[in-house]
């Protein structure tokens, strides 16, 4: 094929997304064969599977220790300099969560159980521009959605014509219906007789 | 490769975190360019397009309505400071998500357009948009787990494993998608046939800014 001809198809936008699904599947494919070598050294240090279950410490994965706002948990920053504070609340957990874990050895497994302030650490403390980045994405797609949907769907001007017709619509199918039950009763009354 | 050799002298940084922002003379020029620019798009009005009417001698004028227009210009507003956003940061993660926001920003500015090819190439382009998460943060991810880092200070000092190449390949199917550039430029192309200039222009230099910082950054963490 000429590249011309490559080329005008190209300019269709509905060939696009197919022509990138179809990269992306080619290269997530040859993804398959590239030696994975996880980095040991990773920024959140957890502790080897089972060590803390086989501990029967009542929040097992998550145990990180530390005390809240006295000591700080285990865990660990790209640039500390930046975060003198950082640990501080690991160990925090709300009352509700504090008793289910008083109660149950399987706190840590269940569906409930996040892991206290860890995750607020990384979330507002460490990476907290990402957090404002991540929510500001979800605003203004919230934005578009709902401009789109006072301006083209609630707020129209010839809202009124439509009503009309949806009314009269309605009322004629529920006339149909009336009728054809009727019919339908006069039909069984004369079987019955 | 190191700041230094790519963007001149590091000028300084700003520290939010693990997130530090630094800021070169390139970084600081393209930052400083988009900022100027958008400033001129808030102060503007759009432009009214003039097209011959049909089996008559008039004219008609293409014009946007008032409610369109503060939409469109909200809308490219922070577009551009997105995409100014995107210029000085220094890390790998908030490089994606600034991306991200920017592919969403362009769909909402030609969303209430009244043309339907416009509004077709759009939703075509919102195809690839969604598409592009998955090799963006994928990428991202997978830079992430080779390296054990997410910054490019450091990123820049480490040898480049096939892991990494992976996913800075990863990374650039993202940005070629979000951007439109060569194969999957049809979409994205399609939609600046509008009425309303300095708004849709936005959309076109946004993308082009962020090619040379994409650019940028993965020479930092490949080389």
């Amino acid at each position: 094929m000429k590249i011309g001809k490559i080329w005008n198809k190209l300019a269709d936008p509905k060939t696009v997304p197919r022509l990138f699904a179809f990269c992306l599947g080619i290269i997530l494919i040859l993804g398959l064969f590239v030696p994975m070598a996880l980095n040991p050294d990773q920024l959140y240090t957890r502790p080897a599977p089972q060590v803390q279950i086989d501990d029967g410490l009542p929040i097992a994965p998550y145990d990180r220790g530390g005390v809240v706002l006295k000591e700080p948990g285990i865990i660990k920053a790209q640039f500390p300099e930046n975060s003198k504070e950082l640990g501080m609340i690991t160990g925090y957990m709300s009352p509700l969560a504090e008793w289910v874990s008083s109660i149950s050895p399987y706190f840590g497994t269940s569906i409930y159980s996040s892991p206290g302030g860890l995750i607020d650490e990384v979330l507002y403390y460490t990476r907290g521009f990402d957090t404002i980045l991540e929510s500001s994405i979800l605003m203004m797609a919230f934005i578009i959605a709902s401009w789109l949907a006072i301006n083209y769907t609630m707020d129209r001007r010839d809202i009124e014509k439509d009503l009309k017709k949806a009314a009269n619509d309605s009322a004629n199918v529920a006339r149909e219906i009336k009728i054809n039950d009727e019919k339908a009763r006069a039909k069984q009354l004369r079987r019955d007789n | 490769m190191d700041f230094v050799t790519l963007g001149g002298n590091l000028l300084g940084t700003i520290p939010l975190g693990d997130i530090v922002l630094y800021i070169t003379p390139l970084s600081l020029f393209l930052f400083i360019v988009l900022l100027v620019f958008t400033l001129l798009i808030a102060i503007s009005k759009t432009e009214t397009q003039v097209e011959a009417t049909l089996m008559k001698l008039s004219n008609t004028n293409v014009k946007v309505g008032k409610k369109e227009f503060k939409q469109r210009r909200f809308l490219s507003v922070i577009c551009g400071i997105a995409s100014a956003g995107a210029m000085i940061t220094g890390d790998l993660f908030n490089f994606t998500l600034f991306m991200a926001l920017i592919g969403i920003l362009n769909i909402g500015i030609v969303s209430a357009v009244k043309q339907t090819t416009v509004l077709n190439s759009a939703y075509q382009y919102g195809l690839i948009a969604m598409m592009c998460s998955l090799p963006l943060f994928g990428g991202a991810s997978i830079i992430l787990a080779s390296t054990g880092t997410l910054s490019l200070a450091v990123l820049s000092q480490m040898p480049a494993t096939p892991m990494v190449v992976f996913g800075a390949v990863l990374m650039l199917l993202g940005i070629l998608g979000e951007s439109g550039v060569a194969p999957f430029f049809a979409s994205k192309a399609e939609m600046f046939r509008t009425p309303g200039s300095p708004f849709i222009v936005i959309i076109h230099l946004s993308s082009l800014f962020i090619i040379v910082r994409a650019v940028e950054i993965l020479l930092l963490v490949l080389w």
